[in-house]
């Protein structure tokens, strides 16, 4: 069996309205060698509802690992919340067998039984760990030289700690590596670096989350960086999608192209850009020309 | 026929509540060649001791049981007992019937059911007790001290004018360690130089100590009362006796201050040959051979300047590593602590911001001997900041770094802040905590001083350290208040946990000392014998053994040297007799005993190829007892045929 056999996890902002990250996603790796298997039957990951209700968290996690365990498939899970969710749920249920046994008491209904062997992985570890900086500069056909780019982590991909996540939480650096590996040169620290993108506030303080977007992405312009580079559909959101809204909360004439970690890959390892979602993109892309098109 | 006294004890109600002892006494009174069996509620106590005297010479006991706590509580004195009652003090044996039923059982049954087999198991084993006689090992007067910071100088000179020679060893070119740092002590003040060269000199001048710095540890042998030391002494490449310590080969360096200087914590610059300050003892330069130009490349210009300059011809760049051998009755390790590089907390930027610095470094730049001459300027620009912020707890009671707290932190800032007020007294100066520990004698007053000139506190961590212009920026959420400011500030200054010496694990194993779960050297009771270690002889000292002030560190190092004291004072110690014995009839001289002896207690006779031991080393461990293929090896007191009727008592 292909050992780089992944079972794709949408979550539900890759298949509702972050287009762009799902065809980076599924027109890139492939490339690489990762085959994406679609699993019928996956669920939400249970992120969303764990301040109210930790035990239905827990079994709508357990239950896509159930499906994934049946199938000998690990998770392949681009969306860091629904990573998160998942990778902490098979801690838990690991450390708290009682919880294990009353959670498998409630997958009985579908048929589905959990031990917790289900393996996660996410863009980062897959691209930097599982696949390597090695293979990756194999496959560069146009490298991005000269891209002063920076990254936006955002939280889960790097918190909590304790839990053990793809890179480093205060000083994380495995994408400006990868960035370098295809050829572009990243500003690896900036003060705002693992500021928050504004997201979790949105609901229920539109004002204030847009202030954390713009006040972030003005200090990056002023950075001179050419564009952002980001992992997470609830940062590309904010960064992406709501950043004319952003510069006008901060006053400020925000005008910086930001881009799906994904979607850089696929431009630098000579994917066709139309399979890429870069005309998703709401942030003025254009600028950094990656489709080769004459301005 | 063997008479054998069984006494148990209450212990208050520590072994009374869960262990019926009325009927374990009687119990114990049924037992084969029981003569008498008693219970008393604290046998420890007079009472008690007189208790078991007597009836060991009412019954004339040959030998005596004790059921009660761990024997490493009163093992000494219950042997003493048997000795004044007339018995021989190795045919005593203890069970343990507190530590290990009565603390960890509740239900009174059971509890009572175990201390029977227990004791039913030590009977069995004490049947065949031999008396024993204890050896002697004559005491070498001589002491060991490892670091010369505060606290082995402290050691050394007491021990020295109770009229003990002392060696006296330092890895660094000269003694005086991390106090020889600081500028002033809190929290009255003291100038630490003023306070510390009088005993620097002292030490230099003693004539019972012999000062070996520059120097580190090779190997370690023999046991209390006897070790012999190897000790190798790193060359300098200078003649200590022909030079006079007047820095013409400093000045004329061709690296004159190009080489950050270790003693002001990289804040200055130093020279390739180099005295640490200029108070430092010995007063003699040293060449670094890691910087030399000489030395790493094997060629300096046309000749070396040091050498040109040298009026006394002092430098000699062929010295060679020297070796020296010195016997010892004891040791006491004062190897002192390192700071936590607080580059572990990637979020605190002190390893990209200049302006973030430590109270070390501080403290370097704060004293008027220092690399600024006492001016305090920010490392980036080298202007006096407008406002400077101190972050406590650096590391320290962090679950991610040392759970402990470094006990020196808070008032090493207050001091600090106190120092700068009066050189800039216009500045703001804030101050980030998690808790004011300012616990000693004269602290909590220093602390209510401070609050009054004028500092901002701040009761929370910031969570990260960013430059701003010019500036630091930090946010911090004040758990007083409930409120988040955001600190704006020139200078930061962490404040970083205290972590035991990078080379601990390494003397930890020449020592065979026990490291504690952080790392520090291992006390033999935190209460008790907060000096001892357990080996025999081996005796710490100050921060090696954990955080503390240089107050307790003074007090420990007093403490430790008496302890060592009340060894080399005597002339020759008793060696307990419970350790390994030949049976020559039945050794091959295979030597396996040899080979797995960790304490090299044990050789083969060349004569008639057979095992022997080396009663001053033999710790008793019973490593060539489970070796030996011959059942030649033999634990005294210890033989199979005891312990094999103690597991057929047990069963």
């Amino acid at each position: 069996m292909n050992p780089h056999r992944y079972a794709l996890f949408p979550g539900c902002l890759m298949p509702t309205e972050q287009y762009a990250l799902e065809l980076s996603v599924r027109a890139t790796l492939p490339a690489l060698g990762i085959e994406l298997v679609d699993l019928p039957g996956l669920s939400c990951c249970g992120e969303p509802m764990k301040s109210v209700n930790q035990t239905l968290t827990l079994y709508l996690s357990a239950r896509s690992l159930a499906i994934a365990e049946k199938n000998h498939l690990s998770f392949f899970a681009p969306c860091p919340q629904c990573h998160l969710a998942l990778h902490e749920t098979n801690i838990i249920l690991q450390k708290n067998p009682a919880m294990m046994d009353r959670i498998n008491d409630m997958l009985k209904a579908e048929d589905l039984h959990y031990t917790g062997t289900t393996k996660i992985v996410h863009t980062v570890d897959l691209l930097h760990d599982i696949i390597g900086l090695e293979t990756i500069k194999k496959h560069v056909k146009h490298p991005l030289t000269g891209l002063k780019l920076v990254v936006h982590y955002g939280c889960q991909t790097i918190r909590p700690k304790e839990l053990g996540r793809p890179d480093d939480s205060e000083n994380p650096q495995k994408v400006e590596e990868i960035l370098k590996t295809l050829g572009a040169d990243p500003i690896t620290d900036y003060p705002q670096k693992l500021d928050c993108c504004g997201a979790p506030l949105l609901p229920n303080k539109p004002e204030t989350a847009l202030t954390k977007t713009g006040q972030k992405l003005q200090a990056i312009q002023d950075l001179g960086a050419a564009g952002v580079v980001d992992l997470c559909p609830w940062c590309h959101k904010m960064l992406d999608s709501r950043q004319s809204k952003a510069g006008e909360t901060v006053a400020a004439k925000l005008d910086l192209p930001v881009l799906y970690l994904t979607q850089l890959l696929g431009v630098a390892i000579g994917i066709d850009p139309t399979k890429l979602g870069l005309d998703l993109n709401l942030s003025p892309v254009h600028k950094l020309n990656l489709t080769g098109d004459k301005p | 026929m063997r008479k054998i006294g069984v006494f148990i004890c209450h212990c208050g109600i520590n072994i009374a509540q869960n262990v019926d002892v009325e009927a374990l006494t009687k119990y114990a009174a049924t037992l084969p060649n029981v003569t008498v069996a008693e219970n008393y509620k604290y046998m420890c106590s007079d009472n008690g001791a007189r208790l078991i005297k007597d009836n060991i010479k009412k019954h004339a006991l040959d030998i005596v049981v004790i059921a009660a706590c761990s024997p490493r509580m009163h093992e000494t004195f219950f042997r003493d007992l048997l000795t004044e009652g007339g018995a021989n003090p190795y045919r005593l044996e203890i069970i343990n019937i507190r530590e290990q039923c009565s603390w960890v059982h509740q239900d009174k049954t059971t509890a009572t059911d175990k201390a029977k087999a227990l004791l039913r198991s030590g009977i069995a084993k004490a049947q065949y007790h031999e008396p024993l006689t204890p050896s002697h090992v004559a005491v070498i007067p001589e002491a060991l001290v490892i670091g010369a910071g505060i606290a082995g100088i402290q050691a050394s000179l007491d021990l020295a004018n109770d009229g003990f020679k002392v060696h006296l060893v330092d890895q660094e070119p000269t003694i005086g360690g991390h106090m020889a740092q600081l500028d002033k002590t809190f929290p009255t003040l003291d100038c630490a130089a003023c306070i510390l060269t009088p005993k620097m000199a002292e030490v230099a001048n003693h004539k019972n100590i012999e000062l070996l710095t520059y120097s580190h540890l090779q190997s370690v042998e023999g046991s209390i009362g006897n070790y012999t030391i190897k000790i190798t002494k790193k060359p300098r490449y200078i003649d200590t006796i022909k030079c006079t310590g007047c820095g013409d080969c400093a000045t004329a360096c061709r690296l004159k201050d190009r080489i950050p200087s270790e003693f002001n914590e990289h804040m200055g610059n130093r020279s390739a040959t180099y005295m640490p300050f200029p108070q430092a003892v010995p007063l003699k330069y040293t060449i670094d051979p890691h910087k030399c130009l000489y030395l790493t490349k094997g060629k300096c210009g046309d000749e070396p300047l040091c050498k040109k300059a040298c009026a006394q011809d002092a430098i000699q760049f062929d010295q060679q590593p020297e070796t020296i051998e010195r016997k010892v009755g004891t040791i006491i390790v004062a190897t002192g602590y390192d700071l936590l590089d607080p580059t572990a907390l990637y979020e605190l930027g002190y390893h990209h911001q200049q302006d973030v610095i430590t109270t070390l470094e501080l403290e370097r730049l704060i004293s008027s001997s220092g690399p600024t001459k006492g001016e305090i300027l920010r490392p980036s620009n080298k202007q006096p900041p407008k406002s400077v912020t101190f972050i406590l707890c650096v590391g320290s009671r962090d679950e991610t770094q040392c759970t402990w707290c470094c006990r020196i932190g808070c008032m090493t800032a207050l001091k600090q802040i106190y120092l700068l007020r009066e050189k800039l007294p216009d500045i703001e100066i804030n101050l980030c905590y998690q808790d004011v520990r300012s616990y000693g004698k004269g602290y909590e007053e220093f602390y209510r001083k401070i609050r009054a000139v004028n500092t901002n506190l701040f009761r929370g961590r910031p969570s990260e350290i960013r430059p701003k212009g010019d500036a630091l920026t930090m946010d911090v959420f004040d758990t007083t208040t409930n409120k988040l400011y955001e600190i704006k500030t020139d200078l930061a200054i962490l404040v970083p946990a205290m972590v035991p010496r990078h080379n601990a694990t390494e003397l930890a194993r020449l020592l065979r000392l026990t490291l504690s779960g952080d790392g520090f050297f291992l006390e033999a009771h935190p209460k008790l014998r907060p000096m001892d270690t357990f080996v025999a002889g081996v005796f710490i000292a100050g921060c090696c053994q954990g955080p503390k002030d240089i107050q307790d560190t003074v007090a420990q190092a007093s403490g430790a040297a008496s302890r060592a004291a009340t060894i080399l004072s005597k002339k020759e110690l008793e060696i307990d007799p419970m350790i390994a014995w030949v049976d020559e009839d039945a050794c091959t001289g295979c030597g396996i005993c040899v080979d797995i002896c960790p304490y090299d207690a044990r050789t083969i006779n060349e004569k008639n190829r057979i095992a022997e031991v080396n009663a001053a080393l033999c710790t008793g461990c019973g490593g060539c007892v489970a070796a030996c293929p011959s059942n030649a090896s033999i634990h005294k007191n210890y033989t199979k045929k005891q312990l094999l009727n103690m597991v057929d008592n047990i069963m």
